[in-house]
């Protein structure tokens, strides 16, 4: 293989693996990659082989402008699914991943759960809400079919609806916000030696 | 034998600690390559080596200077060069400048005030066991 083609054939697994940016910032860094090649063999003298084992495979170079993008644009995202993706590819990358993935799920479902109590609690008052007995918990939840047995009663009635919004959407808000937070510190320890 | 067996774990301990530490040094680094003027990828590789320890993967500093120009911190220009080809030339912007200053000086002021708290365990020559 001549070094051209080396270098091209280098190039394009770049360019195959740096599918989800745009063609433009595709093609930019194709360039500058090709550029970095090429003077690091003029300068040392070396054989491309051993310019393009420095370089590290193009698949990984290619995962890291990914990675980069991927956090970059959750960490300005509101959408849970955008930032959850997000979260899941750090949790690939060590503890501090794994341990803000586990946070976002425990964030968003307790936001989820106080949200989907005050649609119900319209429709199956008697099922949904939360129980005491004597001045003790009983128990709690959402479609509870059946209910807790008296003298178990609930004590929230129709208030559940306004409490549990305000308190779901202040849970959904907050998980957004230290998801983007984590992200961000995340991208400061994003650079691989 | 459990001498033999902890002492390559002690070692990747502090081997991943070292290379967490460059991590997080390398932005500024990268930034402070730029302090003087502009640069392309592979003079900024090589200022790297010769003015700091961060040895790196030669592949890892392109997408850390994308990430940078995305955050508004570079600015970035094809220049025609005599070999050939352009090159992508890197420069700090205010906001870059700005924000290695304040690195630099959170790290002077953080590493003083360790080599202080470190000074009397590189006096102690040997270590009892």
């Amino acid at each position: 293989m001549t070094q051209d083609m080396q270098i091209e054939s280098y190039l394009t697994a770049l360019r195959y693996n740096l599918g989800p940016l745009t063609i433009a910032e595709r093609e930019e860094i194709v360039l500058e990659i090709g550029a970095h090649i090429r003077d690091s063999a003029e300068e040392s003298g070396a054989g491309i082989e051993s310019v393009l084992a420095r370089l590290g495979p193009a698949e990984k170079l290619a995962a890291q402008y990914r990675d980069g993008l991927l956090i970059r644009k959750a960490s300005r995202s509101f959408s849970p699914l955008v930032l959850l993706r997000a979260t899941l590819r750090l949790a690939t990358k060590g503890v501090f991943g794994i341990f803000v993935f586990c946070c976002a799920i425990l964030g968003y479902s307790s936001g989820v759960v106080l949200v989907f109590a005050a649609l119900a609690k319209p429709f199956f008052p008697a099922n949904t809400g939360l129980w005491f007995q004597d001045g003790r918990f009983v128990d709690s939840g959402v479609l509870h079919f059946p209910p807790p047995a008296p003298p178990a009663h609930e004590v929230l009635g129709m208030w559940l609806i306004p409490l549990a919004l305000t308190l779901g959407s202040l849970t959904l808000l907050f998980t957004n916000w230290a998801i983007r937070t984590a992200l961000r510190v995340s991208q400061r320890w994003q650079s691989r030696l | 034998m459990a001498n033999m067996r902890a002492a390559p774990v002690e070692g990747e301990t502090s081997d991943r600690w070292e290379a967490q530490l460059r991590k997080g040094a390398l932005e500024m680094a990268t930034l402070a390559c730029l302090w003087k003027g502009r640069l392309y990828g592979l003079e900024i590789i090589r200022f790297l080596e010769s003015h700091s320890r961060l040895v790196l993967a030669e592949g890892t500093i392109y997408p850390i200077l994308n990430r940078l120009k995305a955050e508004g911190m570079l600015t970035s220009e094809w220049v025609e060069a005599e070999a050939g080809h352009p090159r992508k030339y890197y420069s700090l912007t205010d906001a870059g400048r700005q924000r290695l200053r304040l690195m630099a000086e959170a790290w002077v002021s953080f590493s003083q005030g360790l080599s202080q708290l470190l000074e009397p365990v590189l006096e102690t020559k040997e270590i009892s066991q």
